[in-house]
């Protein structure tokens, strides 16, 4: 039953995406959208509620299989080239005909490893993989059905090209299923191959010179991915002969062995989770629509990056190459969330944030000890019920109002409330205890005890955050009522932004428990140190809850006071007269602080010592 | 949880607002006396909210309510963990928290003071967590432990040993108790430029209530700085009390400082000096 399952969440995701592309009518499309959906969800907690397990299905374990893994290793840069040469862009074609030469070299001329004993294994990371696909993916491809059809109206195109949208999106969950579940190295190289191919294919969905320039951008980014991965997955083949992941992240087969092919697979997750210097890939990824955003480069797809770090955890803890680790994403925390704080786009203060979040988790699995990797995956988790559900809420205010910078935000919450409540609770959830992210973050920072820079840059990560999204909430609920009219929103469209609130909610109360899950036995106390404050916190929190909104009642039936201007209020809507006898104008507008949090001078000098760091990732390990 | 940090916890609940209160005398009576006036009687800031608790004003927004009740709450909160001996890092999340409803109720508001007061109260928030949370991690790292009662079981003052978090923890106190140079946020005078800033639109019954969690705030920061000598309860009050004259010397002899300047000088310098303490405590 445990491989009809695997089988479910691999390759139906596949069949539903292909039907998708044959049946082309809308209704069809809906339902197998919808359909699969329940099928992850059902799979998903199927397979959940027998974890750990290991299991052998025959679609991932036979030769045939292989195979496929081995022909995908030489099709992905095959077509990654031509579109290079197509749209002649140089790094992508450097980069596709280097990882054509690693593939070479891993079959031809490396002896093959002996395939993994199971092909799957399902433990507490790639469960948490898993279920952050089946759920959050879900809830974003039901979300995209109404948000595509507003997209292509609104660009009135004569043919729909959601037919081939929606069989890479679907497509794409089960490549990431598989990734999760894969424990063999090639197996899990196909897959991760045939994530970039689907973020290059959604970026460049919209086919606007800007679209196709960040799709090129994101390619050559995840083609050095893909390098690095090859090349530490070569240098695996040919010191251990092994492709068995579970083997392979045992610190035992890694005593006096030099830890270089662990640094390039790590360097590779770096890049696929956009650590600075390689965030303009993410950054340019937000120009397409908004559920490919959300999907792929906030709560999905750049897991990926971390997941493939938590992995190999265990082997870098207390190590030289795991300490630089935990810098190279304390330090991406710091700066992407300094470069957050001086935006004013919305979807680039989403950007950011995702890379910060991403660069704690990376923190985590550079420390490596049970408890951070227990952190790091907890932080995964909430971080993609979180972001997934901000992501959505942008959208659908963006597809309101016509605009996705924060200004224009503005006071959004008298248009469209029920979203911009769910974008304030979900910025709250962000950076207030006890909900989730906050607690994650406590938890890093504890882990982080034995680095005294790591803990300064989460330090000043932390307190960066909060501002940025204390001030994006508070710039959503600011503000004169923009119309009384309510904008018109579909259950399509509420049914997942309010399933991702409660996610959101839920996840950061089962925190403590999440935790003491992933924890081995030995240490395994939900109440164990401050996460024993939790629940005590949480019914607090409720009290606080039930109070607020009673008083919020009662308010809202009282008239208000006429605002305090330093002048007489005038007949004219947003003016009053004040000094000089002068009608004033009453104008608002957060200050970004650019001078200090601009973008050009960090990504300049972030992006620098990044680079070194990453480099000093790799060189650490060399030497 | 036992009965004893049940006790500790009710004790802290009750305990931290009204030293608050008292400490909001205490710094009338002496800046009066600084400035060479009589000054209020040591129980004015009670006197003061009792008589706002009976005010019925019109909110300036229907959501402020909601955030004055959560500030308190969030602030109270943050006081029973200390007394009861919890995290002091999720005490200072959570006081944090506090101050982050305060100024989304701020947000809400109509007045434009109220607005320019909640984006300085985000930039100073910005300019002091980093220094307060480096400081917190020095106590931490000296003790050995992130709970309250280590903090408190060290046998030598931890003072000795981070004397670079001094300058540090006087500027968080300056910000916290909005005390010169750092009022930037909310002036004590509603004749200067920010009015009362982020305080501008809350009245009556709300405003009382801010001023009480504002009290719970004032006992979590000079209890946190009071553990730089913790060998005694009596040696711990000294210190708030030492803390505490500091901040209104300060205060008497300093004029405002611009956001800016406080976020580019100030902050870096005390931060650099607490960071610089950490990685010696690290390397010792």
């Amino acid at each position: 039953m445990t491989e009809a399952y695997i089988g479910l969440l691999v390759l139906w995701p596949l069949v539903a995406g292909l039907a998708c592309l044959v049946l082309r009518g809308p209704g069809v499309r809906s339902a197998l959208v919808l359909a699969t959906g329940a099928a992850l969800a059902v799979g998903g907690l199927a397979l959940a509620s027998q974890a750990p397990f290991t299991a052998n299905p025959g679609f991932l374990a036979s030769e045939t299989a292989m195979h496929i893994a081995e022909a995908a290793a030489f099709i992905l840069p095959v077509y990654f080239l031509f579109k290079g040469l197509q749209g002649k862009h140089l790094l992508v074609i450097l980069f596709s005909i280097a990882q054509l030469g690693l593939a070479s070299v891993s079959a031809f001329m490396v002896p093959a490893a002996p395939a993994a004993q199971s092909a799957v294994v399902l433990d507490g990371l790639s469960l948490a993989l898993m279920l952050v696909v089946c759920f959050a993916g879900s809830f974003i491809c039901i979300f995209a059905l109404p948000y595509m059809k507003h997209h292509e109206e609104h660009l009135h195109l004569k043919v729909s090209r959601q037919p081939g949208f929606f069989l890479i999106m679907l497509a794409f969950l089960g490549f990431m299923n598989g990734l999760a579940l894969s424990n063999d190295l090639h197996l899990f190289a196909a897959f991760y191959e045939a994530t970039t191919l689907c973020s290059f294919l959604l970026i460049g969905h919209d086919q606007t010179a800007e679209a196709k320039k960040s799709a090129y951008r994101a390619l050559w980014m995840n083609i050095l991915g893909g390098m690095c991965l090859h090349a530490g997955i070569i240098l695996i083949q040919k010191q251990f002969g092994l492709a068995d992941i579970q083997q392979i992240v045992n610190p035992a087969l890694w005593t006096g062995a030099s830890l270089l092919p662990i640094a390039f697979i790590a360097a590779a997750g770096c890049i696929k989770a956009a650590q600075m210097p390689f965030q303009p890939w993410l950054l340019g990824a937000m120009v397409a629509p908004t559920p490919v955003s959300a999907l792929l480069h906030s709560s999905t797809m750049v897991k990926v990056g971390v997941f493939v770090c938590l992995r190999l955890s265990p082997v870098l803890a207390g190590t030289t190459t795991g300490k630089i680790l935990c810098l190279v994403g304390a330090f991406t925390f710091f700066a992407t969330s300094a470069m957050a704080m001086g935006q004013s786009n919305a979807k680039k203060i989403l950007a950011y944030s995702t890379m910060a979040n991403l660069g704690l988790i990376i923190a985590c699995a550079g420390i490596g000890t049970p408890i951070a990797i227990a952190a790091g995956i907890v932080l995964m988790v909430i971080h993609a019920a979180t972001k997934g559900l901000l992501f959505l809420c942008v959208g659908d205010m963006e597809q309101t109002i016509g605009s996705r910078d924060l200004e224009d935000l503005r006071g959004i919450i008298a248009k469209s409330p029920v979203v911009a409540f769910a974008a304030v609770a979900g910025s709250m959830a962000m950076v207030l205890p006890p909900l989730g992210m906050l607690v994650g973050k406590w938890a890093a920072l504890e882990a982080a005890a034995a680095s005294p820079i790591a803990m300064v840059m989460m330090t000043l990560g932390s307190a960066l955050s909060v501002v940025c999204w204390v001030r994006f909430a508070g710039t959503l609920m600011a503000g004169k009522s923009v119309s009384a009219q309510h904008a018109h929103s579909s259950a399509l469209t509420s049914g997942p932004i309010l399933s991702m609130l409660a996610a959101a909610v839920g996840l950061g109360m089962a925190a403590p428990w999440l935790n003491s899950m992933l924890l081995p036995p030995a240490l395994a106390n939900p109440m164990a140190g401050g996460w024993g404050l939790m629940p005590p916190l949480f019914i607090l929190a409720m009290i606080g809850w039930i109070i607020g909104m009673k008083v919020l009642r009662r308010q809202s039936a009282v008239t208000l006071a006429t605002p305090y201007i330093g002048g007489l209020p005038s007949n004219e809507p947003g003016t009053f007269v004040g000094a000089l006898g002068r009608n004033w104008v009453l104008s608002e507008g957060n200050p970004y602080a650019a001078e200090i949090f601009g973008e050009p001078q960090w990504t300049k000098i972030g992006g620098a010592l990044a680079t070194a760091l990453l480099l000093a990732l790799l060189g650490g390990a060399f030497i | 949880m036992n009965l004893t940090t049940f006790y500790l916890a009710i004790g802290g609940l009750i305990l931290a607002p009204l030293i608050g209160g008292l400490v909001a005398g205490v710094d009338r009576v002496i800046t009066a006396r600084l400035q060479s006036r009589m000054g209020p009687p040591l129980m004015q800031p009670f006197f003061d909210v009792g008589k706002l608790m009976s005010k019925v004003i019109a909110p300036a927004s229907h959501w402020q309510g909601m955030f004055v009740r959560w500030a308190l709450i969030a602030s109270l909160a943050s006081d029973v963990l200390l007394a009861s001996g919890a995290d002091v890092l999720m005490c200072f999340f959570v006081q944090a928290g506090s101050a982050c409803f305060v100024a989304m109720g701020a947000f809400n508001g109509n007045s434009p003071y109220s607005k320019i007061g909640a984006q300085r109260e985000l930039f100073q928030m910005l300019a002091y967590e980093p220094v307060f949370l480096v400081a917190i991690l020095c106590m931490a790292k000296a003790s050995g432990g992130f709970d309250a009662f280590s903090f408190m079981a060290s046998q030598q003052p931890l003072l000795f040993k981070m004397p670079l978090i001094v300058p540090g923890l006087i500027f968080v106190v300056l910000i916290k108790l909005r005390k010169s140079p750092f009022d930037i946020a909310a002036s004590h005078h509603m004749h200067q430029e920010v009015v009362r800033g982020v305080y501008t639109d809350y009245a009556g019954r709300d405003f009382a209530l801010l001023e009480i969690a504002h009290w719970a705030d004032v006992t979590v920061v000079l209890w946190i700085c009071s553990f730089l000598w913790a060998t005694g309860p009596l040696q711990m009050l000294a210190v708030a009390f030492i803390t505490l004259m500091i901040a209104l010397i300060i205060d008497n002899i300093s004029a405002r400082l611009t956001w800016r300047t406080m976020l580019k000088r100030v902050a870096p310098i005390t931060l650099i000096l607490a960071i610089a303490n950490l990685v010696w405590l690290y390397v010792e």
